[in-house]
């Protein structure tokens, strides 16, 4: 069981707002998260510059445009997390994961250098998988 | 963070839980079920929660406003159920959901409940469950397994195969563990839901396993597609668990990727246009391998 953080912003938004720029300060590009994944080799950038494309993610998560194969891997992110433990600023506060997570999201609504991955059937879809399996007493109590 | 004894001994006197099992599980209802009566053998008063009424957000990363709001009004949910029913746990099922409950929504919004993975709340009430599984269960398993989410979260490969563990009979063969937290977030990238499914399976053809165990209703949902192949089972952890128990462990999604007909009374229920549209061409899609 996990006790959850205290909040330091009014929303999830806020959040991730005051996030990017905090944890882009604290990135030194080392490139030690990106040597990690285990993603960059099933995206044709096993042998990117690792720093480069590092240095990528503290463009994004304060909004500017990134090099593609930062912004490539990003948007890759599967959340492996083996880049969190590697990282040489952890004990400095940073969230690695959270980096990238962040650069990716601003790459798609700030940088608007990936597209969105928006499928609108996807709440439809489990509605009816669940109008189709649950009895009426499990809809009204459970959704 | 692991569940100690003594945090699960505090969270029994409590007994009161929320399982909130996500969006994408509403495909599994048995699994659902399996989850929630579980949790009750194992000594907590469980009230269920889930669907996109309890969207947490986090596949929407194209709306954040839209996405804040999801989560703030789930954390609002949560809390109230905490506040009016003493619900101060929320046990989850989707390590999506509980990835971005502790790293986005609880530093957002304000929680007044704790978080924890089922299968660590299982595994840390052993000694309730384990005099229940009194069924042997003849399989030799192969866990599929991911490093994400255990590598950061819940160490839920080790707590899965710790449940298993309990059952009489099983053969637990550790697999390989696959990027990602769960086979869904490969998916989205040309090659690696394929790969990741390919190892797993020939390393239970190799293993001389008759069955690939799940962890996750996203791999289940993509292996189920090959269930029978090579003599190899596909089930989930819960469904074993259940099989150990004595119970009918049903898995109607498997059934209908099988090319059983779904019930007619269900496709109407959910209305026959929309199952035609977004429910059919799903369960045909090809297998991963």
């Amino acid at each position: 069981m996990s006790k959850l953080a205290t909040p330091t912003a009014a929303t999830s938004e806020a959040f991730l707002a005051e996030a990017g720029p905090r944890l882009a300060d604290l990135c030194t590009a080392c490139g030690a998260c990106f040597s990690a994944c285990p993603m960059a080799a099933h995206i044709g950038l096993g042998e990117a510059d690792a720093r480069a494309v590092t240095a990528g993610l503290a463009l994004l998560a304060r909004g500017e445009a990134g090099p593609v194969e930062t912004v490539t891997w990003a948007g890759a992110c599967a959340k492996s997390g083996l880049c969190r433990d590697v990282c040489p600023e952890q004990g400095n506060g940073l969230d690695a994961m959270l980096l990238v997570r962040i650069a990716r999201q601003k790459a798609i609504t700030t940088t608007k250098q990936l597209g969105a991955k928006n499928d609108p059937t996807a709440f439809p879809r489990v509605k009816t998988f669940a109008r189709m399996q649950l009895t009426d007493e499990e809809l009204e109590k459970w959704l | 963070m692991a569940v100690t004894a003594e945090q699960a001994q505090n969270a029994r006197k409590a007994e009161k839980v929320t399982f909130w099992f996500g969006c994408n599980m509403l495909r599994h209802a048995e699994m659902i079920r399996l989850s929630i009566l579980l949790l009750e053998k194992a000594g907590y008063d469980v009230a269920t929660a889930g669907g996109p009424a309890y969207c947490c957000g986090t596949a929407h990363d194209q709306a954040p406003k839209a996405a804040s709001t999801m989560a703030g009004r789930t954390v609002q949910r949560f809390n109230a159920a905490a506040d009016t029913e003493g619900r101060s746990t929320v046990v989850t099922w989707c390590p999506s959901c509980h990835m971005h409950m502790s790293d986005i929504m609880s530093p957002g919004n304000e929680t007044r409940f704790d978080i924890a993975h089922v299968t660590e709340m299982l595994a840390a009430s052993a000694d309730k469950l384990a005099p229940l599984l009194t069924v042997p269960v003849n399989r030799r398993v192969l866990l599929h397994a991911h490093a994400g989410f255990a590598s950061t979260h819940v160490p839920v490969n080790d707590r899965v195969a710790s449940l298993l563990g309990l059952i009489p009979g099983i053969e637990i063969v550790e697999g390989p563990a696959h990027p990602g937290h769960m086979c869904s977030a490969l998916a989205a990238v040309p090659g690696a839901l394929k790969k990741a499914a390919g190892e797993s399976w020939n390393a239970a053809v190799a293993s001389k396993c008759d069955t690939l165990a799940t962890i996750f209703h996203s791999c289940h949902r993509e292996l189920v597609a090959l269930d029978g192949r090579d003599g190899i089972q596909v089930r989930n952890w819960v469904h074993l668990v259940a099989e150990a128990m004595g119970i009918e462990a049903a898995d109607a999604y498997r059934d209908w990727r099988a090319g059983k007909a779904p019930d007619i009374a269900a496709i109407e229920k959910a209305d026959p246009a929309l199952y035609d549209r977004l429910i059919a061409p799903e369960l045909k899609k090809p297998a991963p391998l």
